[in-house]
């Protein structure tokens, strides 16, 4: 019972600093410790999976959370910076419509938007109040990856504002439904062609979407949407 | 009664004993991360011994509000040092409320905003303006991170929240990890370190807390940096003995006490070693980007709050 | 007996405004100060009345004139009525005293003795307005008291501004009392009856309206946003000893009026606690916000007034939402902390005003970026006005920290509640609140130092004098006051038998006291050899006023900080000398704030008004035909309504 209690307590802990990842993915504008902050934020995905293992010992979240660290802290990282070394952008200062201060405030909204709707599902879905509070972390990071992406400039500030939904989305399944292991290992085949994808894009398109369509028509191309 | 004198005399002499050893050894750790070799350990003890024998000088345009400042500084900061139980949890309860701890520092910063302003030089000016900007926008995240601690722990008054922690352990309240995040945000930015101030420099560009004391000179200057060095310690007393309080004497026996200093300094000095640390790792954020961070922290004890209670 | 004090002290305040407006020949000054004194000597009375009735928690009613079966006017003293009388009693003997030099100042003799006249009236109906005991007679002396007022507001009429602020005024106050009366008259309408007595039987939804209408009209009166924006303007238009008044009592008598509402007339609900929370939470930080761009220091008084009715309103708020909640303690700390705010708000706002007038009368400015140096030439007033300060920035052991740290305990009792929604609602309320008192101590760090450190900046204020004997005593009384109410704070609530979880300031006092004093021992060597040298500027040889940091460079960072709020918009027009436009030959500047709800709210709202009553008016101006056929429309649809309603 203790131990239950205690699990929880981390738990809670562990999502209060996603959350707080997930603000300052928002709010940085150094390119560098972007993907410091997204590997950080897997890796606290990976602990709740493994703390919920030790809870229910289901085999696929283990497997799920080796696999996580293995490509989400690990690989696409590395990637990432990589790419970040032959780019000559370190920094992203432009914000599209949210300034950082009214974006943190607008998250928080959000997350009692969401709050209140999943309320009103909370009895079909028959879960406890923690895990009702995960389902709707994952939603609001899902949602929050969204604002990343919307107003920010720079493609590479979109990939990892990408990634964060990825997480939530995550995070979402975590607590609410079982993810059989291939779904899994499906979806993370998937991140990994995106992101090699992107890399390749990103190369090609350097800084941010606008510049790179002004460079293709210079050169008498245009670019497929 | 005599427990409680006993408390008083010892909890304060302690206090402000230890204050320039901390300060020395953040100092000392910087450098060290600088490649340099530092002051000795003892230089906040020599410093303020040199004050004292040192002549004062007032500027003529300043008024009685620059000749009391020092005094009540350190009365407020002292009062506020009373509440903070480091030695022995004293047996005289109903005086460690938390609200009234933090309003004691609040005040003490009041009146030396004000002596900034009174010699009518440019660098006073602009530290009083900037220091009160500033600790108007982290008064959010302090209250919130109290209200966090009385959400978890139960109760506003300190000594009470100290010996809450002292017989129940971290693992009964792991949610206080959170709050002790937004409370070493909040000690950065009280005790003026970077990466808000930066409080080696002389420069106009870094001054917030250095500008104030600047017209300050002689047994008065050593007084401003005797109660600065006090402020950063209780609030750091503040942390470690929430998250941390192994050691702390329960009630006033001989070998209690040793135990409890002793166990305190060695606490206290390893945090001044991540202040330390921390400070090294960063560069001073310019002072209209401060908002952002100090919302971030807010969001942050926020959400600790929202959580607790959600789940 | 209570009786006795209480009619006595209404004649002798009826006897002060008859002498003072009846005049005469000679020298007005040894009339008014008998007026004066006379005002003075009620107003003992009735402090002594009030002090009965608290000490033996005595109910009276007595009636004095009946009009008709259904209205006359009636008092009904209890310990609420008494505990508001008391503060303005006690905050009227202290500008009183301050009022004997301070009308001499400006005006003409005969406008003198009508300000003197006005003032006896304005405090006779703001008693009369508390000790009502019927709608009745709340009403008929609120219009007197806003009339009254009106006067005084206007005393300096020439002046543009002022007529503005006057107007202002009048059409806002009548507003009030349009939606007072509207809740008077449902209220009647479904209880039957005038008397201030507990209505029962009320729906949900009327009960709503009454409460919604009476929020309106006492919130108009006490500045809660968005109804405030009158209050800037009248208060700093109206002379000091005036402002005082109005500032530290007459919007409190508004307060009185809410608390009734809420405690006696009506049971309160849910969604009012949180509509009188959030309302007050955004006056409360709006009202600083605001404060710290203004550079009158009248009006940055004013709006500090906005800022602290806010926080009595949050108090009632909180006391309503945790009286739904059955959270009896926290209930029961929230109000007592409201009523407690409300006497300390009256006696430091009274002090700061005072002392403003003095400074305002010395220097012949209200702009605080001509002041500066004070401090030298009127030390006194620097030191009263240090204290008011520091008690209106909550600052312990003052007693401005007594009252909101009751309202910060009750906060951090929010977790109790059982709805979580309501829980972080209160808590976002709280950060908003710790905002709002870190503010309030910024905006006085630069008034008082603007005003009263560093150099002087104009003529007037390097030739400042002190201001003389009576104008220091009204409000070194109110400051004497702030001290004792803020360390014997917790004495005080337990002597009269309140067993709330308020901190114990006193110990923390002495401590500090005992320190202090050590250290001024330790340093006295050193300090009896202090020399006196210059201010240490980069090496500049003889340092000038120019050089200190001025009001505006002083909020500056604030301001740049919650610029969405301010919008300031910078238009600078330059005219060039060449055409290239290489050579600027000069041009002008202009900087506009957002008046937000000026602009947005009360201009469109007043043309709209206007407009519809320039159609009504073009109704009227019509010949004699047609104001005949108007008649004889109007006697038909009568004929018409009569036949189908019976």
């Amino acid at each position: 019972m203790n131990n239950a209690l205690f699990g929880d307590d981390i738990i809670k802990i562990l999502l209060v600093f996603l959350i707080g990842s997930a603000a300052l993915v928002i709010t940085q504008r150094s390119l560098t410790s972007l993907f410091s902050i997204y590997a950080l934020q897997s890796a606290i995905l990976a602990a709740i999976a493994l703390v919920l293992f030790t809870r229910e010992a289901t085999l696929s979240l283990l497997f799920m959370a080796l696999l996580t660290i293995l490509s989400k802290v690990v690989i696409i990282p590395m990637f990432l910076r990589r790419l970040l070394a032959v780019m000559p952008i370190k920094r992203d200062l432009e914000f599209r419509y949210l300034t950082p201060i009214s974006s943190i405030m607008l998250s928080a909204a959000l997350f009692f938007v969401v709050y209140k709707a999943f309320t009103v599902f909370s009895a079909s879905l028959a879960v406890g109040p923690l895990f009702l509070l995960g389902a709707v972390i994952g939603v609001s990071l899902a949602l929050m990856g969204m604002l990343v992406i919307m107003s920010r400039r720079k493609v590479v500030t979109k990939i990892i504002g990408y990634l964060t939904m990825e997480n939530g989305v995550l995070l979402f399944s975590l607590f609410i439904a079982e993810m059989p292991f291939i779904i899994e290992v499906l979806i993370v085949v998937d991140l990994l062609m995106i992101i090699v994808l992107s890399a390749v894009l990103a190369f090609g398109i350097d800084s941010s979407v606008e510049a790179f369509h002004k460079r293709l028509s210079q050169l008498g191309l245009e670019s497929e949407d | 009664m005599l427990n409680t004198v006993l408390y008083l005399v010892l909890n304060t002499v302690f206090v402000v004993a230890v204050s320039p050893l901390v300060m020395s050894l953040v100092k000392k750790v910087k450098a060290y991360c600088q490649g340099r070799i530092g002051p000795p350990l003892l230089q906040g003890y020599y410093n303020l011994f040199k004050l004292f024998k040192k002549e004062i000088i007032y500027s003529q345009n300043s008024s009685f509000i620059m000749r009391l400042a020092p005094y009540l500084n350190i009365g407020f900061l002292v009062a506020a040092s009373v509440m903070v139980p480091i030695v022995f949890l004293p047996q005289i309860s109903g005086i460690g409320n938390i609200i009234l701890f933090l309003y004691l520092m609040v005040t003490a910063k009041f009146f030396m905003a004000l002596a900034g302003l009174d010699a009518g030089s440019t660098f006073g000016g602009m530290g009083s303006s900037r220091e009160m900007s500033l600790s108007a926008i982290i008064e959010p995240v302090t209250i919130t991170s109290v209200a966090a601690l009385a959400f978890v722990l139960k109760s506003t008054d300190i000594p009470q929240m100290f010996a809450t922690t002292l017989h129940g352990s971290l693992t009964q309240y792991p949610t206080l990890i959170l709050v002790a995040f937004s409370l070493f945000i909040v000690i950065i930015v009280e005790t003026a370190r970077v990466p808000v101030d930066n409080p080696e420099t002389h420069l106009e560009l870094t001054m917030i807390h250095e500008a104030m004391v600047l017209e300050q000179t002689g047994p008065k200057l050593a007084l401003m940096e005797l109660s600065h060095g006090i402020k950063q310690t209780i609030l750091m007393a503040l942390s470690i003995n929430i998250i941390l309080p192994l050691g702390l004497a329960a009630d006033a026996g001989f070998i209690a006490i040793i135990v409890s200093i002793v166990s305190f300094t060695v606490k206290v000095l390893a945090f001044a070693v991540v202040v330390g640390v921390f400070e090294s790792m960063m560069a001073k954020i310019r002072l209209f980007r401060l908002p952002s961070f100090f919302m971030l922290a807010l969001f942050f004890s926020f959400a600790t709050i929202v959580f607790e209670l959600l789940a | 007996m209570i009786q006795a004090l209480f009619l006595g002290g209404g004649v002798a305040l009826l006897l002060a405004a008859a002498i003072s407006a009846i005049g005469g020949q000679g020298s007005g000054s040894g009339r008014r100060r008998a007026a004066l004194g006379l005002v003075i000597v009620g107003v003992i009375a009735w402090c002594s009345a009030c002090a009965i009735v608290l000490a033996d928690n005595s109910n009276l009613t007595f009636q004095l004139y009946q009009l008709t079966p259904q209205l006359g006017i009636a008092f009904h003293l209890d310990r609420l009525a008494a505990f508001f009388i008391l503060i303005v009693s006690s905050v009227t003997a202290c500008v009183a005293i301050y009022s004997f030099r301070y009308v001499e100042h400006t005006g003409s003799e005969s406008r003198r003795d009508m300000s003197v006249a006005a003032m006896s009236v304005f405090i006779l109906s703001m008693v009369l307005v508390v000790a009502s005991a019927n709608f009745f007679a709340f009403i008929f002396f609120w219009e007197l008291m806003s009339l009254s007022s009106l006067f005084l507001v206007m005393f300096d009429r020439e002046k543009g501004e002022t007529a503005k602020a006057g107007i202002y005024y009048l059409v806002m106050t009548q507003f009030s009392t349009l939606f007072l009366l509207l809740g008077a008259l449902l209220l009647h309408r479904y209880t039957g009856t005038f008397d201030i007595t507990s209505a029962g039987g009320l729906t949900l939804s009327t009960a709503g309206i009454i409460f919604t209408a009476f929020f309106i009209g006492f919130g108009t009166k006490a500045g809660v946003i968005p109804f405030h924006k009158w209050l800037p303007f009248a208060h700093a238009a109206a002379p000091s000893n005036i402002s005082a008044l109005m500032s530290g009592v007459m919007i409190k008598v508004a307060i009185y009026g809410l608390v009734r509402i809420l405690l006696d007339v009506l049971s309160p609900e849910l969604w009012w606690g949180t509509l009188l929370l959030v309302f007050g939470t955004v006056s409360a930080v709006l009202g600083v916000i605001y404060a710290l761009k203004e550079h009158d220091l009248k009006k940055l008084l004013a709006f500090h007034s906005i800022e602290n009715i806010g926080i009595i309103v949050i108090g009632l708020g909180l006391w309503v939402i945790f009286g739904n909640y059955h959270l009896k303690t926290l209930a029961d700390l929230s109000l007592f902390g409201a009523l407690f705010h409300t006497l300390n708000h009256a006696i430091f706002k009274s002090l700061l005003f005072m002392t403003a007038g003095s400074v305002v009368a010395a220097t012949h400015t209200r702009n605080i970026e001509e002041m500066g140096g004070l401090v030298k030439t009127m030390p006194a007033t620097a030191a009263i006005f240090l204290i008011g300060s520091a008690a209106i920035s909550a600052l312990p052991p003052l007693n401005g920290f007594a009252s909101e740290v009751m309202l910060f305990q009750a906060y951090l009792g929010a977790f109790q509640v059982p709805s979580p929604l309501t829980a972080v609602l209160l808590f976002t309320a709280l950060a908003g609140f710790a905002l709002m008192s870190a503010l309030a101590a910024a905006c006085f760090v630069k008034a008082f130092g603007a005003v009263f450190l560093a150099l002087p900046r104009s003529h007037e204020a390097e030739h400042a004098h002190e201001a003389p004997m009576s104008m220091l005593i009204g409000p070194g009384i109110l400051a004497a006051a702030c001290c004792i109410l803020g360390v014997f704070s917790y004495q005080i609530l337990k002597g009269i038998g309140l067993d709330l979880p308020v901190p114990n300031v006193l110990p923390v006092s002495l401590v500090a006291l005992t320190v202090f004093g050590l250290a001024v021992l330790a340093v006295r060597r050193m300090e009896a050899k202090a020399r006196v040298s210059e201010t240490w500027g980069c090496g500049i040889h003889a340092q000038t006023s120019k050089m200190e940091y001025t009001a505006s460079g002083f909020s500056e960072p604030i301001i740049t900080i919650f610029s969405p709020i301010f919008r300031t918009r910078k238009i600078a027009h330059r005219e060039f000398a060449d055409k290239d436009k290489s050579i600027v030959s000069g041009g002008s500047g202009e900087v506009h704030t957002l008046q937000f709800f000026e602009e947005r709210i009360y201009m469109p709202t007043a043309q709209f008004v206007k407009r519809i009553a320039g159609y009504v008016s073009g109704l009227h101006n019509v010949d004699l035909d047609a104001n005949v056929m108007y008649i004889f429309v109007v006697i038909v649809v009568i004929l018409l309504a009569v036949g189908q309603l019976l």
